[in-house]
Formats: C-alpha cells, structure tokens, sequence
C-alpha cells in the first residue's frame, strides 16, 4: 500500500504541470548545456581512446550528447553526471566494440608479474627510474592503449585516463566491480607487456 | 604482508597506487617501501607510468571549436 501511495506521489511530482511543456523543454536544454557540456573535453580524451581517431571522437561525443539530451529526464540531479555520459557514450559505442570483439578477448597471460616492464627495461643494467620510464616514448604509450583488446581498453581508459573510480566504470560498463578490478589489472599488464616488446623492438 | 613480503607488496601495488586499500594495507606496504629499495624503485616506476599514460593520453587538444560544434548540435536538436 505504502508503495503504491509512495510510486503514485513521485509521478506526480515528476509530470510536469499541463500547458508548460514547451518552457520546460526551454529549461532543460539550457540546464542541459549548461550542466552537461562542462564535461565534453573529458569525454573527447576518452572517446579519442576508444576509437583511435579524432574524427570519430567528436562523432561519437556528438552521438552521446544527442541521446543524453533526449534522456536529460532519466538524470538524477545531484548524482555523477560525467559517469552518467559515460554510461552512455559507452552504449553509443558498444556496437561498435561488439564488431571488434566477435567474442570476448582472453589474452594469455602469463605469470609475468606486475614488475615485467621495468623489470625488461631495466634488463640492460640498474638505472634511475626516471631514466628507465624516459625509454619509453609517448606515442608508444598512446599507441599500446589504443592496442590493448576493447574491453580491457574501456575499463584502462575509464579509470585511468578518465579518472573515474572502480564503481563509477562498474556503472559504466554494467559488470560488477570485481570484474572491473580484474580487468583493470589484466589490462595494465598487457600494457606494459606491449610497451616492453616496443622497447625491445626498438633496442634490436 | 605474508612470508614473502616483495610479493606481497607487488600483489597489491595497483591498487595501493589507485588508492582503494584500506588503512592497515596501506601502512604496512609503506612501512615496506621505506625498508626494501628493490620494492620502492619499482613502485616509483609503476607510479610514474601512471602518471604518463595519462599525460600521454590527454596530451593532444581537443579539436578547434569541438565544444561550440556540440554546442549547436544539441541546440539544433532541441
């Protein structure tokens, strides 16, 4: 009963009052831009992981404000809204992963350890760490994320050079937060896996 | 931290680097770190990378007028 009366309350509060549509649809894409476009330059610098070009980031984030502004309704004020775009820029895109990847990419891993990139860097002789890291130049760095298997790029991307916590990219990508924190390790080892073979590749 | 206190360190150094452990995890992997050179020269790696991937990965503008562009879009739409 409590339930009803209580379900019953929140559509009322929700519908907006007859005759004032049109001001409200004025209201909301100016609270939408207002609120919502702040966060557009991070969600290009992720987009642009995601897909590699820039042409198809700001096509992508174009994509997801259109959606996000037809579903401004479903935002809930005061929660995360840059995990809520990202929420659904990731479902802009999912089609797209889903053709990369025809089923889900299990790259062996061996026991390499957390260490092997410094450990392969480092190989030649004891140095400084920061000399070992100067190795290793940005374009490798890009290239070795836009590289890694999609769905352990999403997760490396969200967290990483997105900043978002393990339960924001848990929302994000609807899998439990286990399931992100593993991916995110796998995912960081095969980064440096990638980046020591660039290393020595470049060595031999 | 276990028998082999180097592995255990390496076993949580990502997420002591994302700041997800809890307080005891925490101290006893700093208490470690200022003990054992090997550990605390690949932590300062592992949080140097870190910090490189993402410099690396934002380095690059954003597009000439993306924001305004998008801007449009979405006033178009409505």
């Amino acid at each position: 009963m409590l339930l009803l009366t209580d379900t019953l309350a929140e559509m009322a509060s929700s519908d907006p009052p007859p005759g004032s549509l049109a001001a409200a649809a004025g209201r909301d894409r100016a609270e939408f831009e207002e609120e919502a476009l702040v966060h557009a330059e991070q969600l290009y610098r992720i987009a642009l992981r995601l897909t590699g070009s820039p042409q198809a980031a700001e096509d992508l984030v174009q994509d997801t404000y259109l959606r996000a502004f037809r579903s401004w309704q479903s935002y809930k004020p005061g929660t995360n809204l840059a995990a809520w775009l990202a929420t659904i820029m990731r479902n802009a895109n999912l089609d797209e992963l889903r053709r990369q990847s025809r089923r889900p990419v299990q790259e062996p891993l061996d026991d390499d350890g957390d260490y092997y990139l410094y450990n392969r860097l480092a190989e030649s002789g004891p140095q400084p760490q920061d000399e070992v890291l100067a190795r290793l130049s940005g374009n490798a760095i890009v290239s070795a994320v836009g590289d890694l298997p999609p769905n352990f790029r999403e997760v490396v991307v969200l967290v990483d050079v997105g900043d978002f916590s393990y339960a924001d990219a848990a929302d994000i990508l609807g899998i439990p937060i286990g399931t992100v924190m593993s991916r995110l390790y796998r995912g960081r080892r095969l980064l440096k896996r990638a980046l020591a073979d660039h290393a020595g590749g470049e060595a031999a | 931290m276990s028998a082999d206190p180097c592995r255990g360190a390496e076993s949580l150094m990502q997420p002591y680097l994302d700041r997800v452990l809890t307080e005891a995890e925490v101290s006893r992997i700093d208490v470690h770190l200022q003990e054992c050179s090997y550990c605390s020269d690949r932590y300062v790696f592992e949080r140097s990378l870190r910090t490189a991937v993402k410099s690396c990965c934002c380095d690059e503008p954003v597009p000439d007028g993306f924001v305004e562009r998008l801007r449009r879009r979405c006033t178009d739409q409505a």
